[in-house]
């Protein structure tokens, strides 16, 4: 890694020129109302799980085991570390620290993957040891595994996304004054985790 | 870049390069003017097709034993006739149609927010029109536009396709709010404040939110229902601890604030009309812009009213049915405003205005009747009957499509620069209304008298008066027919418009017709509302727009 420093726009480091500045703030904007319809998304599915699970006077439904909350707080704690790494690249980033954002980043991408596997975990053991599947365990399997596996997807998306972030940063995409795409990133996996916060207290919790 | 460096040099100034050759130019454009017609090409292309449909129902029910087609295939129709029409016809227009095309010049910018993303909403358009339709090739929908499980579980494979095509529109609306949303915000002229927005805009403005927020809803609701047909994941299935109501909340849920979202836009449309042909300010400014942001809000907290009948608590019965009723006071504002703007005024009888007139009268009439149906008992009673079928045309057809078709005669001139043909216009106009109201006014009638809707087939003794609607809805069709003719015949050969035929006081009359690529050669700044038909106009900077000087330079 030949740069430790974040590169600077332009050889007279004069800042952002308007047109950045504008546009930047539309990105944000648009992005932020983006993240706005993917709450309304997840609620939702939300709003449908708590209707199903209301209709029932048990939960879990008869033969249905409690899911496992020990486990998936761990699983919790690591997505919730991730946050943490990558509030921490993006201060980093903006402090000129290039060594310090990239190891970050990776913590956070590594971490994602391993909230993936522990949800990957979790799945095969409620299938194959308890049977509970998507489509065969009546409304705790349809609303479990659309509405996790859809947060699932949004952090696979997020890793995905991350990676590519890292892999521009590297090679030079972004510079001290022009990184929407970091912020972008930085806003979406935490919007990944605040959902999980939600997804967790109401299945695991409740 | 060095002769631009007057400007800020920012987002206003920024021109994007002229587009070359017919695929970028016509197809895959991101000019929002482009766009917004190509809107308006495909949703009428599907007004067509709908409109077939809706001629295969009244063909239908000309006669008490039916007969023209099959019980089954006549499900399958009015629910594809109902599907297309909201979502492939008045949703497209007003929002992706004239929104594209007019707010944007009225707010003196050169694009939307986001060009590309505007262009993929588009794009998603027509492939989902085209699976609408398709599905008749494996067995429509056929429980009606709302689609309500059980029925919905059991319909053939095509309603798996509408669950798709549905969806696709659906992520084509929110993008397109998201983008409009941001616009408004962030892409004003300078001097142009909130409060000096064009109606239209505010309309648009209060519209956004709705297809943003309201429509993800929606998705989820198609998303599980294609689930549970496809994968046999239960939500709605009571067999299996899903709940049928529960479509009914998360459907309504989008489906009530999209009424908004078809109507608010011909509100905005209408807002524009009537000062132009009665020249004079609009009345009551402040209180039509803000009605409409009360009524859009209002619009997300009554969606429990259409499930009157489906077994709620009393309880709950109640706060549904008063905020319902509500709405009927911005809506009214609205009304007496456009009334009092009319008053003492000097109009001018052009199409535009006689379909704006026209969508007065019809508009509050459906809106009245609303006003009965949110009331419960009445509504126990009227619920699922042509009553409902009568009502809703009335501020669907009534409502946004007289809106829409007021926008085209007002709006082709700066689309095309030719003006339409105003006595072919005039004749449209009388036979669409009195075509209309022959179709639908009996409807009132039948219902309360208890002839159910999305019936094959019905008691002889309605028989003579939907006799007498099928007639009126040729007639009706005719209307629509001239509309298209005269567009088709007007685009060549009609009069030369000029920048300003209607002697408008928006931003984009001032421009020429059809505008360039770049929108204004200099962004112009505002002063005050458009609206004041005593005053010179309240702009800076449009010395040069209908002049030759040369147009903006590309990247800045």
């Amino acid at each position: 890694m030949a740069v430790t420093t974040v590169p600077h726009a332009g050889v007279h480091d004069d800042g952002p020129d308007q047109l950045y500045v504008e546009t930047r703030e539309l990105r944000l904007q648009g992005f932020l109302l983006f993240l706005v319809s993917d709450v309304v998304l997840f609620s939702s599915f939300i709003f449908a799980y708590l209707y199903l699970r209301n209709t029932g006077n048990v939960w879990p439904p008869p033969g249905i085991n409690r899911l496992d909350v020990a486990f998936a707080a761990f699983n919790s704690m690591v997505l919730f570390g991730s946050g943490c790494t990558m509030h921490y690249a993006l201060e980093n980033w903006k402090h000129n620290n290039f060594v310090k954002y990239a190891w970050c980043m990776i913590a956070t991408i590594v971490l994602g993957a391993m909230f993936l596997g522990g949800q990957g975990y979790e799945y095969t053991t409620l299938y194959f040891r308890d049977h509970v599947s998507w489509g065969g365990s009546g409304i705790f399997g349809a609303s479990f595994f659309t509405l996790t596996g859809m947060h699932g997807f949004h952090v696979a998306v997020g890793v995905v996304y991350l990676t590519v972030l890292l892999l521009q940063s590297l090679a030079g995409t972004y510079t001290k004054d022009k990184f929407f795409g970091l912020t972008a990133g930085t806003l979406y996996w935490h919007f990944v985790d605040v959902i999980w916060v939600v997804l967790f207290s109401i299945f695991y919790l409740i | 870049m060095s002769e631009a460096t007057v400007h800020s040099g920012g987002i206003a100034d920024h021109v994007h390069p002229e587009p070359e050759g017919f695929v970028r130019k016509y197809i895959f454009s991101i000019d929002h003017k482009i766009i917004g017609i190509q809107y308006l090409i495909t949703g009428f292309v599907f007004l067509v097709l709908a409109g077939l449909l809706a001629e295969v129902i009244r063909v239908q029910l000309m006669h008490a034993n039916g007969g023209f087609v099959s019980a089954d295939t006549f499900n399958e129709v009015y629910s594809v006739h109902g599907s297309a029409m909201v979502w492939l016809v008045i949703i497209p227009l007003v929002t992706g149609g004239f929104g594209n095309f007019v707010f944007p010049l009225m707010i003196g910018a050169r694009d939307v927010a986001f060009p590309w993303l505007n262009m993929l909403a588009f794009w998603m358009f027509p492939p989902a029109g085209l699976m609408l339709f398709s599905s008749f090739l494996l067995g429509a929908p056929a429980a009606g536009w709302t689609e309500y499980p059980p029925m919905s579980l059991q319909g053939a494979a095509g309603t798996s396709m509408w669950c798709a095509a549905i969806f696709l529109v659906g992520v084509s609306s929110t993008l397109t709010g998201i983008n409009f949303l941001v616009t408004i915000l962030k892409m004003r002229a300078p001097g142009m404040t909130f409060t000096r927005m064009p109606l239209f805009v505010w309309a648009q403005f209060a519209t956004a939110p709705l297809s943003m927020v309201a429509t993800t809803a929606l998705a989820a609701a198609l998303a599980a229902l294609f689930m549970e047909r496809q994968f046999g994941v239960p939500f709605y299935d009571p067999t299996k601890g899903g709940s049928p109501v529960l479509w009914q909340h998360m459907f309504w849920f989008y489906s009530h604030p999209a009424v908004y979202i078809m109507i608010l836009p011909a509100f905005g449309l209408v807002s524009e009309i009537f000062p132009t042909f009665s020249r004079k300010p609009i009345f009551g400014y402040k209180m039509i812009a803000f009605s409409s942001v009360a009524i859009a809000l209002l619009g997300f907290m009554v969606w429990a009213h259409h499930m009157f009948t489906s077994g709620m608590a009393p309880l709950l019965q109640l706060p549904f049915m008063v905020l319902t009723m509500l709405i009927a006071i911005p809506t009214g504002i609205k009304i007496f405003s456009w009334v009092a703007t009319l008053w003492g005024g000097d109009i001018r009888f052009t199409t535009a205005m006689l379909f704006a007139l026209g969508f007065i009268a019809t508009f509050t009439f459906g809106g009245i009747t609303g006003v009965f149906l949110s009331a419960v008992p009445f509504d126990l009673h009227a619920h699922g009957t042509y009553f409902i079928v009568a009502h809703l045309h009335y501020v669907l057809v009534g409502g946004s499509l007289m809106g829409i078709l007021a926008g085209m005669f007002y709006y082709f001139p700066k689309m095309s620069g030719r003006m339409l043909n105003e006595t072919i216009g005039k004749w449209t106009f009388w036979l669409f209304f009195i075509g209309f109201n022959g179709t639908f006014l009996p409807m009132h009638y039948l219902g309360l008298m208890g002839m159910p809707r999305r019936v094959a087939e019905y008691d002889p003794q309605f028989q003579q008066l939907n006799q007498v609607e099928s007639i009126f809805s040729f007639v009706m069709t005719f209307a629509l027919l001239l509309f298209f003719g005269n567009i088709l015949w007007s685009i060549r050969n009609g009069k030369k418009a000029g920048p300003n035929p209607w002697g408008a006081r928006t931003l984009e009359w001032q421009i020429p017709s059809p505008p360039h690529y770049y929108n204004f050669k200099h962004i112009p700044t505002v002063f005050s509302t458009p609206y004041d038909f005593a005053e010179p106009l309240p702009y800076a900077g449009l010395e040069e727009e209908l002049t030759d000087s040369p147009g903006p330079q590309a990247g800045h």
